[in-house]
């Protein structure tokens, strides 16, 4: 009989358990729905609330997020934020299971990259009029970095951001090779290389990571005729934004001479650099290499404190008088999304997290360079050195003379183009098929995002 | 299934056993309360029944691997029928049916067909590789030693950490441009290899990684090896065999069935190799090292085309099978069975 109970306890035990497992998520779920309705009642002022919230980026980003998390549910006992946070790749992985189940986190970090979740996306715009977001220290030039063509205000952007090479100062000098001017072009850049590689046997640049196709490839086509003729992508990523793919034949041609050359990485070398943080450059065996500025002042640090210096030049261009391609942009924004039950929540947070001279004095402009005027001017009073080279840099590419109306968002669709780019190199390096012939699969790849 | 079977049979026991104990008091606790209630006795005697039998208790004890089996394994695979067939990507909310197109776009897709080829080439050089070195090192610690189960444990260790994600970054670190071996190399005055900067090259590292991973086959071989009756052996040293006849005339047909079986398994999870090219590699160089895996995962994650993704996976799971099958009707040719069929 004793045995017979124990087997019968020990299968109820089971279901139970089971039971449990399945019934959590209903509950949470219905609990939501609760506290929405609550939140109703209570006019939302006393009410619990829990934000959730994710973003992607380096070791440094997330201590000082996590640090201004903290600071906001203090100032605001009600609400509770529940922060999660990823490598660039697995952030994303993870948002598009999310977009699948419909549970994206309340507010979250996107790129140039956001047509992808445009569905997603809550428009502010409803709370900038009722004021919940503060606009009013954001010149509007910077509002509209981070609209949709329709004027529709996307997010806000954390920060200004732009796209150069940062380089080895000494690497440069022992090499023999002069350092990089303001309007230096591609040749002076693969010279420079080769130079490097010749005189110190160290790379002459470092690998081309994920941003290079937008920072090289893309802008390489924009530098070409007259400011604001071409661009990759036309204006409503609509189609192509220029029409011979033999355009793309001399970058390709000289990315694929250095590999050859040594001057730079190959696949497999290049799969060692994880982050930026132990990029060839950091680690002193590559003299220049591809950032986005608000990557700078991190591995500007980083080096000094080995003694290095390093310095910021803007991207090559393909002849020294043409186009400078460069273009200021949000480097990312936060985001409110469709999903959540505390949309103005959301939004109060990023307004605050924006427009706070007290949180981003935490923030440093990690992010990139505030776009809220008093914070910039409260941030600027207490540079790094790193940092001031930074703010001079982004200064001076705002001088270059810039096309009426830039498209810096890329297309669903673009990562399978940039992979198959990316592998048309290599096979460029082994012989298997001409520059010219990648430049054409490129451009065919490209093209069929559209059809 | 073994769960299922396992739990089954012990409950069965269990309850064989309370009824025995049942039978030594025929009348039961109630049966001196007269028939107050019948219908209730009978609602309480079905009910008893109900719980007590073997089949009950039998799928209550194995619901925990049904549930996990139905949710996490039958569902998945037959939505990822149904998606093959559409044009579905994670995040879209509108599902278009667009027959066969993915089955076809298949053969057009220039990496697939790469993918397909370097997968193969795997499967057919790393099998029989770690087959023949889990066999060497099983039939090493056959002798009669103290040791040998220490050393078996051992082996069996990197099978345990498996497709980790650690052991693959320490392969990467391995051989790295400044890695172990070919600082080994250097030290030697050797010219230093880029293993994973040639395209020729970077699929070997990969394969060995996973002949390294000989742990489990070797355990089966040894636990095989053990019950090759002595006397066999015995037999054919009185006639004079030397030690490669043993082997090959002896040993060789009589683990035959479990040379079968882990020939078998270890096809089966070549196929399904993704953690060391997604890690160490990345696919590259020129997709040199994109398995198949990886690239049922570049097209389902990375650029959102879950539907070509899952027509992927279930032509992957054709010709996985018509290897299995090969393997199986082969097996007549060259598996010794005892029952001599």
């Amino acid at each position: 009989m004793k045995k017979k109970l124990f087997a019968v306890l020990m299968s109820a035990v089971m279901v139970l358990g089971l039971a449990a497992c399945g019934g959590t998520s209903e509950e949470a779920g219905q609990s939501g729905v609760e506290e929405q309705a609550g939140q109703g009642a209570a006019q939302g002022e006393e009410e619990q609330i829990t934000l959730r919230m994710a973003w992607w980026g380096s070791q440094t980003r997330h201590d000082i997020t996590t640090q201004v998390i903290e600071m906001y549910e203090e100032e605001h006992p009600n609400i509770n934020i529940e922060y999660e946070f990823y490598s660039f790749d697995d952030y994303f992985t993870k948002l598009k299971t999310l977009v699948a189940s419909d549970q994206v986190w309340d507010i979250f970090q996107l790129g140039g990259n956001f047509p992808m979740y445009m569905d997603k996306i809550y428009f502010l715009n409803e709370f900038i009029e009722s004021g919940v977001v503060d606009v009013s220290e954001i010149p509007e030039a910077y509002l509209q970095i981070t609209q949709d063509t329709d004027g529709n205000q996307i997010g806000l952007s954390n920060g200004l951001n732009t796209y150069g090479i940062a380089y080895d100062v000494d690497m440069f000098n022992e090499a023999g090779v002069p350092l990089p001017t303001e309007n230096w072009t591609w040749d002076d850049y693969a010279d420079a290389a080769m130079k490097i590689k010749e005189n110190t046997g160290h790379y002459g640049s470092s690998g081309f990571t994920s941003s290079e196709f937008i920072a090289g490839c893309s802008t390489y086509i924009g530098q070409q005729g007259k400011v604001g003729e071409y661009a990759f992508f036309n204006l409503d990523l609509t189609g192509m934004g220029f029409e011979d793919p033999s355009m793309l034949e001399g970058y390709i041609q000289m990315r694929a001479d250095l590999i050859n050359a040594g001057a730079s990485p190959d696949a497999g070398a290049e799969m060692e650099i994880s982050n930026i943080e132990n990029d060839f450059l950091v680690t002193g065996e590559a003299g220049m290499t591809w950032v986005a500025v608000n990557q700078f002042p991190t591995i500007y640090d980083i080096c000094a404190a080995e003694g290095r210096t390093l310095g910021l030049a803007p991207l090559p261009r393909v002849t020294a008088d043409g186009p400078s391609g460069a273009a200021i942009q949000s480097s990312q924004m936060l985001c409110v999304s469709q999903d959540s039950q505390h949309k103005e929540a959301a939004a109060a947070f990023i307004s605050w997290f924006q427009n706070s001279v007290e949180c981003n004095n935490v923030l440093r402009g990690e992010r990139g360079i505030p776009v809220n005027n008093q914070v910039r001017e409260a941030l600027k009073a207490d540079l790094t050195d790193g940092q001031k080279i930074m703010y001079d840099f982004v200064d001076l590419v705002g001088t270059f003379e810039v096309p009426e109306k830039i498209n810096v968002l890329s297309p669903d669709g673009q990562d399978q183009v940039v992979d198959q780019y990316r592998n048309y190199i290599q096979q460029v390096v082994a012989g298997e098929i001409t520059a010219k012939e990648a430049a054409e699969k490129t451009y065919a790849d490209a093209e069929a995002i559209f059809k | 299934m073994r769960n299922c079977w396992g739990t089954e049979e012990l409950s069965v026991r269990v309850t064989s056993e309370s009824r025995r104990l049942s039978g030594v008091f025929p009348g039961g606790e109630k049966g001196g309360l007269g028939l107050k209630n019948t219908a209730e006795a009978i609602k309480i005697s079905k009910w008893k029944n109900f719980v007590n039998n073997d089949n009950t208790v039998g799928y209550v004890f194995a619901a925990p691997f049904i549930f996990g089996f139905v949710c996490f394994s039958l569902i998945p695979i037959l939505t990822s029928f149904y998606y093959a067939f559409t044009d579905y990507s994670m995040g879209a909310k509108t599902i278009t049916w667009v027959g066969a197109k993915n089955f076809l776009h298949l053969f057009q897709d220039e990496i697939f067909v790469k993918s397909l080829g370097i997968t193969l080439k795997y499967v057919f050089i790393s099998v029989p590789l770690k087959l023949a070195f889990a066999l060497f090192v099983a039939f090493l610690l056959t002798r009669k030693s103290r040791l040998v189960t220490v050393y078996r444990s051992l082996y069996y260790v990197p099978s345990l950490v498996g497709g980790s994600v650690a052991v693959a970054l320490v392969w990467k670190q391995l051989f790295a441009r400044k890695g172990l071996f070919n600082s080994i190399l250097a030290e030697a005055g050797l010219d230093t290899i880029n293993w994973f900067g040639d395209q020729k090259l970077a699929l070997y590292p990969l394969i060995l990684m996973s002949v390294w991973q000989f742990g489990s086959s070797m355990i089966i071989f040894a636990a095989g090896l053990k019950e090759i009756p002595t006397s066999y052996y015995e037999a054919a040293e009185i006639d004079g065999a030397n030690g490669f006849q043993r082997f090959f005339r002896i040993t060789m047909p009589c683990l035959s069935p479990i040379i079968l079986y882990n020939l078998i398994m270890q096809t089966i999870s070549a196929f399904m190799v993704f953690t060391q090219a997604f890690i160490i590699t990345g696919g590259g160089p020129n997709n040199s090292t994109m398995m198949y895996a990886l690239y049922v995962y570049n097209q389902a994650f990375k650029y959102n085309n879950m539907g070509y993704a899952c027509a992927m996976s279930w032509f992957m799971l054709i010709v996985m099978s018509a290897i299995t099958l090969i393997i199986f009707k082969s097996s007549k040719l060259w598996v010794f069975s005892e029952s001599g069929d």
